[in-house]
């Protein structure tokens, strides 16, 4: 597979959120507002090139009995490691992204592109590989946290896009209202990608 | 016996190797993390008590109830040395947890300002408490009473407007407000202790 097919393959074919139905539950739990959708997102595709990049050079290494407690040791260190250096050299950004950090390590998505891609390929392809799919995963969460938004609080990234009189719909930041939109919104995807016979 | 001896070392070596990474950025970060929080702590005491120069810290008397705690108690004083007011952070039990709130209380007798600290409530629904649409009605309030919250309607002097969806949190909040009110009358000017 060429670079480029493995960035669009994570954004496209491979969506994690949309195609595989991967990390639901940061899904539902974050996307109460667009703005949480990119910190989560963001966040979460830093982890993902940086395991991706160490699980690759280490996979002649880890013996295949023992790989999954090594990646999980590899993931937590990292996810560890982000929030102790923002939080002790960028602050501003930990008030805003401090509560989705420890929620990374049990993303099943970085767990998943260890296991499918990064453990049989070279590290610059694992590289680009974690940032398809990191930026799949922080355009669905956009996606999503940006509805929900509208919809439930009448507000796009904290600006008011509703007039006064529109009463929010407040099951839409509840996680019902995800399920809702994740719901319909994955209908609709399939509905225009795939292909009927 | 031999290739489970070679897994248990491997594995030894993988969580070595991360336990001494992160050790090691432990010990980089351990001081610049409590720098910030000491500062972050400076700038809400700032916020909630303006007029304020300096700070010190007091011995807290023993002052709880069931739904929150005071963990510091600040006196503020201005350029002249003169007590200006005090702030204090509250420990309360929020909707989805411990939530600290900052109060500042002026020697005029009014609340100053409130601030949100660490908090686990809902985002777009509890969390708004840190808005500063909520926080700013309690600026103001005279300490003569406890500050109720309301859900509907026209507001009294006293009463603040529970944020949309997440009652419960607005009432930690103002529950923690006013555990700070009776503290400073009761302990720090000495007022209700007669009736």
């Amino acid at each position: 597979m060429k670079l480029r097919e493995v960035f669009t393959n994570g954004i496209f074919k491979e969506n994690p959120v949309f195609k595989l139905v991967i990390g639901m539950c940061p899904t539902i739990a974050v996307t109460t507002a667009a703005i949480n959708g990119i910190g989560m997102g963001l966040a979460t595709t830093f982890v993902l090139i940086c395991s991706n990049l160490v699980i690759s050079l280490l996979k002649d290494f880890i013996p295949e009995k023992i790989r999954i407690p090594s990646y999980i040791v590899i993931i937590a260190t990292f996810v560890t490691m982000v929030g102790m250096i923002m939080e002790a050299y960028l602050p501003e950004l930990y008030d805003n992204l401090g509560i989705f950090i420890p929620l990374i390590v049990v993303n099943c998505i970085i767990l998943a592109r260890a296991e499918t891609f990064a453990s049989k390929n070279p590290p610059i392809p694992s590289m680009v590989d974690g940032l398809g799919i990191g930026l799949g995963f922080t355009l669905s969460l956009t996606i999503l946290g940006s509805i929900r938004e509208i919809l439930g609080s009448g507000t796009w990234f904290n600006m008011q896009v509703m007039s006064d009189s529109y009463e929010p719909a407040l099951i839409m930041i509840l996680p019902a209202g995800a399920f809702i939109t994740l719901g319909i919104l994955t209908g609709l995807i399939n509905r225009f990608t795939t292909k009927v016979d | 016996m031999s290739e489970t001896w070679t897994l248990g070392l491997k594995l030894l070596i993988i969580t070595a190797v991360a336990g001494f990474i992160l050790g090691f950025t432990n010990y980089l970060t351990e001081q610049p993390i409590i720098e910030q929080r000491i500062q972050a702590d400076m700038e809400a005491r700032l916020a909630v008590l303006p007029s304020a120069e300096e700070f010190e810290e007091m011995q807290i008397e023993d002052i709880a109830d069931e739904k929150a705690e005071i963990i510091e108690l600040y006196t503020g004083t201005d350029a002249a040395n003169k007590i200006v007011g005090y702030t204090f952070k509250v420990l309360t039990k929020g909707f989805g947890g411990d939530m600290e709130v900052i109060v500042g209380i002026s020697s005029d007798g009014q609340v100053d300002g409130i601030r949100i600290g660490n908090h686990s409530e809902t985002p777009g629904l509890g969390a708004n408490a840190s808005d500063e649409k909520f926080t700013e009605q309690f600026v103001g309030k005279s300490v003569d009473g406890p500050i109720e919250v309301r859900k509907t309607g026209s507001l009294n002097e006293n009463e603040v407007q529970a944020l949309t969806g997440a009652t419960i949190t607005s009432e930690c909040v103002s529950d923690a407000v006013n555990l700070a009110i009776d503290y400073y009358n009761e302990t720090l000017i000495g007022r209700g202790m007669d009736n």
